[in-house]
């Protein structure tokens, strides 16, 4: 995607005289004094179109004075660009954003959470993920990845056995701080102060909440006074482990961030360290990568469909998707060898050739599917019962679309064509045909059709991928082994002592990267997943930041249940479909 | 041991009658923390079916007997799932599936749990990431056998511990403000 344009970035430098513009490799950056941020903020909302809020986050930078640098990205959806500004914190303090982008609450609590930044004119700055009463900021970099050990918590099973000396497994007794339930109480009690008759907890261990979201309503009768979300309740610490560990080495995690559509994770994830680190990556790598990422997104939307049919009451849904399901996984574990993490994209490449006899099994799959589809609409989509809890259910505006952030088919089904395959096609997305569907009301209906509507469109790309894939002669390469940074398959390695000694440095050293910074982002079947990258050279990120865009399709969720009922929650919920390996990291 | 003698009487204990029907009814609560979930959800599902080996999913801890801990169990949720697990009547099996709740799995952190055991006692651990749904599946049978073999589990000892485990940490609940 392109940024910001040297035309723009004068009139913004006319406007604001101290305002520095860097043109990094990668990116345009604004760089401004914390006094005037919100109004060089304002002036790029309303002023220059910039009014698609992608991140927000922060940097630690514990030699310098300030300490906290803030990174905020943004977009202009007419003239497809992007942005990143920059500044600093003053006593760890930032103003908050929260009156231009509501999103950014969402974000700037994460940054408190992590960093311990303050924001002035925040409305209720709390602990996103870790607990109220939790003393550390744990990506600091002064804080040890693996937390600091302080209450003893032995293993139980081994209590039960009778505890021996010395132990009859291998583990520390030593244990990071734990929270009692006082602890969630109080977590609990500072996101809503009760205004009707009743708060209900739904979550966060709910089967209707799509994993660990803990959601809060207050309750006049079955109507929705105010909610709030509490997240946090699967934070894995992803990006404090990016930091500790290789390039490669990040790669399985991004499967486990969004699990159900691992390899279109693990795709953004290498277009974004393959623009670091600059590696081309050969024809058939592309197209074998499309195709797999759309087999995924097929699969992800299948899964949202059985789900989100099954909240509602819909079990034979949830059935027949699985059993579409089942054939998905079986082609990607054929390849793959995982079903689920599968660890298949490799920087520079993939992990392994296409397995034998794939395109058969993937062309009978594109016969099979249209009439599985067609099974689906006849069962929901002119089905009353679907009717009455869909239609005008959840509605989203395009306002509502840039002021919150949302991406994927939320945005869409909001009829805003934002999709970065067509806006930054990565893989092999240029060179293959497919249309963006769109929705008209935004309701809770027409981002289920634009979902069916993906799936007919995933069907048309990976058709194209298997008659490219035939076309192509079989011993192409499928990793650009050339690149110094890039590892070379499994077989060579066995044969060649080159190669050998080339993926032992690797693996023992990690690649080296350049310094600079990259965004780079992916159209996940959930939103626009971005990782941002800011390097200082060597074989490890100094800050990864994910983009995850099932928190901000999250944050609106609040906003949209209002005065709604609890009925509706759950269909809306099914609508905007988090995933919360994603939204927590 | 139950024995068919020549008139046609079955002969066995009451215990082991018991032990049959637990064994074969093995209801877990609908409870999923992450990526194993949806291996679970597979399980269950038309491929695997695991409604066949009597597993039948209840979505209240008063109506089910197994815990399967499926997904990362970070600190925050774990006491939820302790509270949970100790609603739940006894007697009452645990299954960890996959690394994250076996032992902490690939994520050495701040803020997961490393293994479930540390706050439940765990009866059959099921490596993988994710393990296969054929691996809930043996694992399953491998509690069953446990159950055939070891009858019902007597947990004082471990009650003791978590006793005294509440009373250190306080987790009894009680009114707080904010
Ligand atoms: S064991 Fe692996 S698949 Fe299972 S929850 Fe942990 S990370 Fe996910």
């Amino acid at each position: 995607m392109p940024w910001m344009n040297r035309v723009v970035a004068d009139k913004v430098k006319l406007e604001f005289k101290d305002v520095d513009v860097e043109f990094t490799k990668h990116t345009t950056n604004l760089h401004v004094r914390q006094e005037r941020l919100i109004d060089l903020l304002l002036y790029l909302r309303d002023k220059a179109g910039y009014k698609l809020f992608i991140d927000h986050t922060c940097i630690d930078f514990p030699e310098k004075k300030e300490r906290f640098q803030a990174v905020y990205i943004l977009h202009n959806p007419e003239s497809n660009e992007r942005v990143i500004v920059k500044t600093w914190a003053k006593d760890g303090k930032l103003p908050s954003l929260e009156r231009l982008w509501p999103c950014a609450k969402w974000a700037e609590r994460e940054a408190y959470d992590m960093f311990g930044v303050l924001y002035d004119g925040h409305e209720n700055l709390r602990r996103m993920f870790m607990w109220e009463g939790y003393p550390y900021f744990p990506l600091r970099k002064d804080f040890p990845m693996e937390g600091i050990p302080e209450v003893e918590l032995p293993s139980l099973t081994e209590i039960y056995a009778g505890r021996k000396e010395p132990p009859s497994h291998d583990y520390e007794f030593m244990h990071t701080r734990v929270p009692t339930l006082e602890d969630l109480e109080r977590t609990e009690k500072s996101r809503l102060q009760k205004k009707a008759q009743l708060v209900l907890n739904w979550g966060p261990l709910h089967p209707g909440t799509h994993g660990t979201i803990w959601f809060l309503f207050d309750l006049d009768g079955e109507r929705v006074v105010q909610s709030d979300v509490i997240l946090g309740q699967l934070h894995r610490g992803m990006e404090k482990i990016a930091e500790n560990v290789y390039y490669f080495q990040f790669l399985p995690y991004t499967d486990r961030m969004d699990y159900i559509s691992a390899i279109c994770n693990e795709l953004s994830y290498v277009t974004a360290v393959e623009k670091l680190l600059q590696v081309e990556v050969p024809e058939k790598a592309r197209y074998i990568r499309t195709m797999f990422a759309e087999l995924q997104r097929i699969n992800s939307h299948l899964l949202w469909l059985g789900t989100g049919a099954l909240d509602l009451g819909a079990l034979t849904v949830f059935l027949y998707a699985f059993r579409e399901r089942e054939k998905i996984m079986d082609i990607i574990e054929g390849n793959a060898g995982f079903r689920l993490t599968t660890a298949f994209l490799r920087i520079g490449g993939l992990h392994y050739d296409l397995a034998e006899g794939t395109l058969d099994v993937v062309k009978a799959f594109l016969k099979d599917f249209p009439a599985k589809l067609r099974e689906y609409h006849s069962l929901l989509t002119r089905n009353r019962i679907w009717l009455r809890r869909t239609k005008d259910i959840g509605v989203i505006t395009r306002e509502d679309v840039f002021n919150y952030g949302l991406t994927g088919p939320v945005a869409r089904g909001s009829g805003v064509p934002y999709d970065i395959r067509k806006l930054e096609p990565y893989a092999a997305y240029d060179e293959v045909d497919f249309d963006i569907p769109v929705g008209e009301v935004g309701d809770v209906y027409d981002r289920y059709l634009v979902r069916m509507e993906e799936m007919v469109q995933s069907l048309r790309i990976i058709e194209q991928c298997v008659s490219k894939l035939e076309k192509l002669p079989k011993s192409a390469p499928y990793v650009n082994k050339e690149h110094p940074a890039v590892m070379a398959p499994k077989e060579d390695v066995f044969m060649d002592l080159e190669d050998m000694v080339k993926n032992f440095r690797i693996v023992v050293h990690g690649e080296s990267a350049p310094p600079g910074e990259v965004y780079v982002s992916g159209e996940n079947p959930r939103g626009e997943l971005g990782f941002y990258i800011y390097s200082v050279g060597g074989s490890k990120p100094y800050r990864l930041r994910i983009r995850s865009g099932a928190l901000y399709n999250l944050s609106i969720f609040p906003k949209l249940i209002q005065d709604g009922t609890i009925a509706d929650a759950i269909a809306l919920l099914g609508s905007l479909d988090p995933v919360v390996g994603e939204t927590d990291r | 041991m139950a024995m068919l003698n020549s008139n046609g009487f079955v002969l066995t204990t009451v215990d082991e009658l018991l032990s049959w029907g637990r064994r074969n009814a093995l209801w877990p609560l609908t409870i999923g923390l992450a990526c194993c979930a949806i291996e679970m959800m597979h399980a269950a599902a038309s491929r695997f079916d695991l409604d066949r080996l009597g597993v039948i999913f209840r979505a209240s801890p008063r109506q089910a007997d197994l815990l399967i801990v499926a997904g990362t169990v970070v600190n925050k949720v774990a006491p939820m799932l302790k509270l949970l697990w100790e609603q739940m009547p006894d007697p009452k099996w645990c299954i960890t599936m996959g690394g994250c709740a076996s032992a902490g799995g690939p994520f050495p952190t701040y803020s997961t749990l490393q293994g479930m055991d540390r706050i439940i006692p765990v009866d059959v651990y099921i490596p993988g990431c994710p393990p296969h749904p054929q691996g809930l599946l043996y694992g399953i049978l491998q509690l069953q056998k446990k159950i055939k073999e070891k009858g019902v589990k007597k947990y004082d000892k471990a009650f003791e511990e978590f006793k005294k485990d509440m009373e250190r940490q306080g987790l009894i609940p009680r009114e707080i403000t904010v």
